[in-house]
């Protein structure tokens, strides 16, 4: 009988099984494949080419650079959006009716399509927009600032557009954390003696570990891939200042169209990240869960 | 019985009538609402006279449309009718799904008669892959107030040029405003210097690059010379941002395709205060010159049937009654390509046309000069496409001005990118 059960329970979960394998088993397939190939322009013919791929990314001065850009971009992004998600989490954790009303609207940015809050802050960053009207009406600067001038300046830019987009997301979850803390912990701090800020940095934040960790993992996944911000706002310029790998692979694929190229990037790239995955599971999140380290 | 027999046959000849619909989808980049609008009102009048053939329009985006079609055509799927600019076209060839329109060009060009300009970049390996339809020719856009003011001729030299824009360079205002980003607009700019500095070849006659030339050098250095007085963030700049700062005031000069709709729209100016003129150019030379693109469609579709019709339709677009309807869905932007179409009532009785026609005859007349790089020569070579989609001139204009190489420098890497491109 229990067997009857659990082969009935498996056969109606094959379907979304094989789907779920299908689409990922063969798009990756695929790609492993392009990577051993010539294949330049999409769709055309293309021959067998060994490592040649593998061996031109990796001597590729591109690739390091877009490497090193991306490495800046993830740990940027991760500073900028925990820093100001843990900031506004802290500040919508007591209830009242302007918080209540704020976060619902604080996670308008993350609703706002990425393509025209891009449009929206170009528009508002350039020489003629509201900032730079109100940094010289303020007579902060003399002239306007531009802010994709220069390398490390349009990547500080684009970091802060991007982490602009995603904070709400982290702080509502942050917020829903914060929220799960039984009161009795923090209160019972407190009648020890302990301050509002001691209270946080040995109570809560130890509590809040855990989700801190899922958003450190996911968050370092997601802002590794992102693409479209990147490419709207600077297209991986100035100077390939802002060229993180999702650019690079592009650029490669489409604009150079050498799709093995991007391919064996892209093969290598996931090589990277699962390398880091691993790593975090290992030191981060096992030992954080009380798992095998 | 006389009822069933009826219904019979009227379900016959709808069926009759659906299974010999010949369905065209197009694919094209003109997303504007109101150029959409335009374009679906074109299709309405040549589906109503067409029964037999239903054109359906699907706007696609400039951003993103190579891998888009490149993907539709792998899972062949692609649309029948592609619009296009001449180096993607030829990356599109490259899939095998671009047919030749060589006998429908040919019966088009002894009808209306195509501009060299226009027809030449789809015209090589003895045939013809797309049908040219609009031309955009980019030009010296100012405001006659201010250059005036400043007791300033419109420019016609290099020296001209730079002297006005260092003139009219003050606390609050740029003389000129020219893009240093990496972007097609950025390229076009500087390439109407390379043409006007005689440098407008970039493939020698056996396919190898001929790009690190003292000429392509001197472009580059009056380009760096010229940006000195644009605004520093147009280091950043695409098209709008150009038009932008020119109706607002903070430039007085820009090299653009157009900006009358944006002056028009935007300012308070009368249309008499625009001015346009040539790109100007070293005094010694004298060559006039400009870019000039020829946007076109490909046919991409081997049935025979929805080959004619898509031939059909693209044939309906150039009669000149519909052709300045057409050209007209961004009125004074898209130029005719055609000797007929630059006559055509149906272009010139447009308002805004109408109201700011010296400057579209001004644009019209620039068309005759036009080139574009890499399809100078009569030849051309698969290299155009990675260089263009990877904007290499606009790599090489932030060489200069954003980490500071010498001309000659970014030049010289200039020309190693193209030939790594070009293998």
């Amino acid at each position: 009988m229990r067997w009857r059960t659990s082969f009935l329970a498996y056969l109606l979960l094959a379907p979304l099984l094989i789907w779920l394998a299908v689409t990922i088993a063969v798009p990756v397939g695929y790609l492993v494949y392009l990577s051993f190939t010539d294949m330049g322009i999409f769709g055309t013919s293309a021959t067998f080419s060994g490592l040649e791929n593998f061996k031109d990314v990796l001597r590729s001065e591109r690739f390091w650079q877009a490497g090193r850009n991306t490495l800046v971009w993830i740990v940027g992004n991760g500073l900028a959006q925990v820093t100001l998600a843990f900031a506004v989490a802290r500040l919508l954790y007591r209830r009242s009716a302007l918080t209540n009303f704020l976060q619902v609207w604080i996670i308008l940015p993350w609703v706002v399509p990425g393509v025209a809050a891009v449009i929206i802050w170009r528009w508002m960053l350039s020489s003629i927009g509201i900032v730079n009207f109100g940094l010289e009406a303020t007579r902060l600067v003399d002239s306007p600032v531009s802010f994709f001038a220069k390398p490390s300046i349009a990547m500080a830019t684009t970091i802060a557009i991007n982490s602009w987009r995603w904070f709400p997301l982290l702080a509502v979850i942050l917020l829903a954390a914060l929220r799960n803390i039984p009161s009795e912990l923090r209160e019972a701090a407190m009648v020890d003696g302990a301050t509002e800020n001691q209270t946080w940095w040995y109570i809560v934040l130890p509590l809040l570990r855990p989700v801190l960790y899922v958003l450190g993992l996911l968050g370092t996944l997601w802002s590794a891939n992102i693409f479209d911000v990147i490419w709207l706002l600077t297209k991986g310029g100035p100077s390939g200042g802002t060229t993180t790998l999702p650019v690079y692979l592009y650029e490669e694929a489409f604009a150079r169209f050498s799709l093995g190229t991007s391919a064996a990037g892209s093969v290598v790239m996931a090589v990277f990240v699962l390398g880091f995955v691993m790593l975090f599971l290992r030191y981060g999140w096992g030992r954080e869960l009380g798992g095998r380290r | 019985m006389g009822n069933r027999i009826n219904f019979v046959l009227v379900v016959l000849l709808l069926g009759g009538f659906a299974l010999a619909q010949v369905d065209v989808r197009l694919w094209h980049m003109e997303q504007p609402p109101h150029r959409v609008d335009r374009v679906q009102e074109l299709i309405d009048a040549f589906n109503a006279a067409n029964p037999d053939i239903e054109v359906v329009q699907e706007v696609q985006n400039w951003g993103d449309v190579i891998p888009k079609a490149l993907s539709a055509v792998r899972a062949r799927v692609q649309p029948d009718i592609l619009f296009a600019i001449p180096d993607f076209t030829l990356t599109m060839k490259a899939t095998g799904a671009v047919q030749p329109v060589t006998e429908l060009a040919n019966n088009l060009h002894q009808q209306h008669g195509f501009l060299d300009a226009a027809i030449d970049p789809y015209s090589y390996q003895d045939e013809v892959w797309a049908v040219p339809l609009y031309g955009m020719v980019q030009s010296l856009w100012y405001r006659k107030d201010v250059l005036a003011e400043a007791g300033i001729e419109p420019p016609t030299t290099w020296e001209e040029l730079l002297a006005a824009a260092e003139a009219l360079t003050t606390e609050d205002r740029y003389g000129i405003g020219i893009p240093g980003s990496k972007s097609l607009y950025a390229d076009q700019v500087i390439y109407n210097f390379m043409i006007t500095a005689g440098a407008k070849t970039i493939f020698n006659d056996d396919g190898s690059i001929r790009f690190d030339t003292p000429e392509t050098v001197r472009a580059f250095q009056y380009y760096h010379d010229l940006f000195q007085f644009s605004p520093p963030d147009s280091v950043s700049w695409i098209w709008g941002d150009a038009e932008a700062a020119f109706a607002s005031g903070r430039v007085p000069m820009i090299i653009q395709f157009t900006t009358i709709t944006t002056f028009d729209q935007q300012t308070e100016d009368l249309p008499a205060n625009l001015g346009v003129v040539p790109i100007p150019a070293p005094a010694e030379l004298g060559e006039r010159g400009n870019i000039y693109y020829s946007n076109g469609a490909m046919v991409l579709t081997g049935d025979p049937a929805k080959k004619a019709a898509a031939e059909k339709f693209l044939a309906y677009l150039l009669e000149p009654d519909n052709y300045g309807r057409f050209l007209n869905m961004e009125p004074a932007l898209f130029l005719p390509v055609t000797a007929d179409g630059q006559e055509a009532e149906s272009f010139w009785n447009d308002p805004l046309v109408v109201e700011y026609e010296d400057q579209v005859r001004t644009m019209v007349d620039n068309s005759a000069y036009g080139a574009l790089f890499g399809f100078t020569t009569g030849q051309v070579f698969d290299g155009i496409g990675p260089i263009s989609a990877q904007n290499l001139l606009s790599q090489v204009v932030q060489r200069v001005l954003v980490d500071g190489d010498s001309p000659e420098d970014a030049v010289t890497w200039g020309q190693a990118q193209m030939e790594a491109a070009t293998r």
